[in-house]
């Protein structure tokens, strides 16, 4: 064995809590009541296949598409649906646009909520107790700390997620973008501007 | 799919940060699914947990709705959680 071996024999210490996760899921797969195949596949999904790369595709589609994004105003879930976006977290989802008057921002005061079809799993700043709390408190104040500076002229409009109802933000479509094919529009299109803490 | 909007984590994040906190993320889902619950029955819970220690970190609150879910539904005991957990962290 090498020197470089040694480093490979020392593992991090479990924690408390990862012990409890660790062992949650033994339990329930030994009683057969959950197959690790099927936690595999969720897991799977969610770090490979399911992000804001989703969304985007929705917002260049309302970039262009002028018909489509009068539909995903007023029914998010059946027009994400249009383009094969849905499932767990999909129902009851707004989208909420940015005009040159408005700014829209999204948080989830009480937990985490979040569109998972089109988003994936919301970052850790997201699920952060000050984000949650001072978001909805003083969210010009919050948003120039993350490099959102937003004119005093244009209004902020929070909206606070739940079981109830999801949000993203449809960002305005940059200037000098008209040659844009979907793709390309697609590619201009971040996570945060989607969540509403960035302006392109 | 290629390119960079294919990435789910085009924005350089991870979707967990530790593979613990995508099995938990992975058996919350699973759980609700088998159970036939909607989301909320794990969702409340998870809100719950964040209310009564609101500075823990988010997977620890995680944690704490799952297993809350798994005693309250009868799947396990308290204890036996514990010695799994034992077995896990010797």
């Amino acid at each position: 064995m090498s020197a470089h071996d040694d480093d490979h024999h020392h593992p991090a210490p479990v924690s408390p809590v990862e012990a409890r996760a660790r062992a949650l899921e033994e339990l329930l797969v030994e009683k057969g009541i959950l197959r690790r195949d099927v936690v595999d596949a969720i897991v799977h999904a969610y770090e490979n296949d399911i992000g804001p790369m989703n969304a985007a595709k929705v917002v260049a589609r309302a970039w262009t598409d002028p018909a489509y994004r009068a539909r995903l105003l007023a029914d998010g879930t059946a027009a994400i649906a249009e383009l094969g976006f849905g499932g767990a977290e999909g129902e009851h989802l707004r989208v909420v646009e940015n005009t040159p008057a408005v700014h829209n921002v999204v948080v989830c005061t009480l937990c985490s909520c979040y569109p998972w079809p089109v988003l994936g799993l919301p970052p850790a700043w997201y699920k952060s107790a000050p984000y949650r709390a001072r978001m909805v408190r003083e969210p010009r104040v919050v948003l120039r700390e993350m490099g959102c500076d937003v004119p005093d002229a244009v209004e902020i409009r929070v909206w606070d997620s739940s079981a109830e109802q999801r949000y993203f933000v449809l960002p305005e479509r940059p200037a000098g973008t008209d040659g844009l094919d979907e793709d390309a529009l697609a590619r201009l299109v971040t996570r945060d501007a989607m969540i509403g803490t960035q302006r392109p | 799919m290629t390119g960079a909007a294919a990435l789910p984590r085009r924005n350089g994040e991870l979707a967990f940060d530790a593979p613990w906190q995508g099995r938990a993320f992975g058996v919350a889902l699973a759980t609700v699914r088998t159970l036939g619950l909607p989301w909320a029955a794990f969702q409340e819970r998870l809100m719950a947990a964040i209310a009564a220690h609101p500075d823990a970190p988010y997977w620890d609150s995680w944690v704490a709705a799952l297993e809350r879910l798994v005693v309250e539904r009868g799947l396990a005991s308290r204890e036996e959680i514990a010695t799994a957990a034992d077995a896990v962290r010797p």
